[in-house]
């Protein structure tokens, strides 16, 4: 008990005016605005899908980047969340990943009905997941970072949501980059591996966030 | 100083200013509402003293991550729960590293292992002088006369493990008493 007490005059002692960190919606906010800028980049350099405009006007091809906006929206509101002890007391919203990874399921499910006679798969296989890994790398990087300032009390889910939100930067830029439409492909080659580095950011995320 | 929540809060707010008194009444109550909130989850008052420290420690190193503006208490209920996780993580798997299976040690264990040759008032002082869970076991065996089912019920421990502290308590004895 006196141990307590000396502890308690330790830390008030050492204690001075703290700023209190932003707002996870906030904070959520300047992370998607960083990662859309660094996707705007990446296109620019890249280049995009040739007719990627007329493409936009297949409603499978539209719900699937809608979609994919909408995993890379909720996981990083999710990781802003997860950084703080309590979730900020919004539960809900720090697990909305999960329901738009089953929109993602169904709309690729309904694509994949729809991919009749099916799309030729290209010739290419796994250099599509090495060029989202590489794309992802930074924004990955830069999550983990921002999300080290805080306090997670959920450090395996957070690596998790972290490495998501990275990796559906990459999705999202391979999907309007390159010209594919083989739906075993995308499952095989984008979306698994993406689902792989997500298992990858909770063992990641217990090395980088514990504290 | 009443601990509702508002209080806290408020009191959380100035801490935040670099109010040091405010912060100071701050960790008593967030400390007053803390223990029984661990001792209903810990078997030893030691154990509940270093585990309030570290999660007090903790709340200073997170303490940027409340704003002042939402309840209090969930804030630090999950601060305190997951140095609880952390902290019974860490115990069970120490135990397990240290753990040794019941039939490596049969050929040692007495025939009945409440029963020694000794009895327990002659030789309390050594026992006082073993870790306080030993103690308990053997305390609860040899004064208070209950089996080691009865001991592992409890305590919370599963039989082997009570045989095997006792056992581990009795070598101790054993080297103490011969010297």
């Amino acid at each position: 008990m006196g141990n307590i007490e000396e502890l308690i005059a330790k830390l008030a002692q050492d204690t001075a005016a703290v700023k209190p960190a932003p707002h996870p919606y906030m904070l959520s906010l300047k992370w998607v605005g960083a990662a859309a800028a660094y996707l705007a980049v990446s296109l620019a350099v890249s280049g995009l899908r040739p007719g990627l405009m007329e493409k936009f006007h297949e409603p499978w091809f539209a719900a699937e980047i809608a979609a994919l906006l909408g995993i890379f929206i909720a996981t990083s509101v999710s990781a802003a969340l997860l950084a703080f002890p309590d979730l900020h007391q919004k539960r809900g919203a720090a697990f909305a990943p999960a329901l738009t990874f089953a929109l993602l399921l169904l709309v690729i499910f309904f694509a994949w009905n729809a991919d009749s006679p099916p799309a030729p798969l290209p010739v290419h296989s796994f250099e599509c997941t090495t060029d989202i890994t590489l794309i992802s790398l930074l924004p990955a990087a830069w999550t983990f970072y921002a999300m080290r300032q805080y306090a997670s009390t959920h450090y395996h889910l957070a690596g998790g949501i972290a490495l998501l939100s990275a990796f559906s930067v990459g999705a999202l830029w391979l999907r309007l980059h390159e010209i594919n439409d083989s739906i075993i492909h995308l499952i095989q080659w984008h979306y698994l591996p993406m689902l792989v580095f997500g298992l990858i950011g909770l063992w990641l995320g217990k090395a980088v966030l514990k504290w | 100083m009443t601990d509702n929540a508002g209080n806290l809060e408020a009191l959380m707010r100035q801490s935040l200013a670099g109010d040091q008194r405010a912060y100071a009444s701050l960790l008593q109550e967030t400390s007053r509402l803390l223990r029984p909130f661990l001792a209903k989850r810990l078997s030893f008052t030691n154990e509940v003293d270093d585990l309030l420290q570290e999660i007090l420690i903790s709340i200073h190193k997170a303490r940027h991550t409340y704003d002042g503006n939402r309840p209090y208490k969930p804030w630090v209920y999950a601060i305190a729960r997951f140095r609880l996780q952390d902290y019974l993580r860490a115990h069970y798997s120490d135990h397990l590293r240290d753990a040794i299976e019941l039939s490596e040690v049969e050929e040692s264990l007495p025939e009945h292992v409440t029963e020694t040759g000794m009895s327990y008032e002659s030789i309390s002082g050594e026992v006082q002088k073993l870790p306080e869970k030993q103690a308990a076991i053997l305390r609860l065996m040899h004064q208070e006369g209950y089996t080691a089912k009865e001991v592992a019920k409890k305590m919370g421990m599963n039989e082997s493990a009570v045989k095997v502290a006792a056992h581990r308590a009795y070598k101790i004895l054993r080297n103490k008493l011969e010297r």
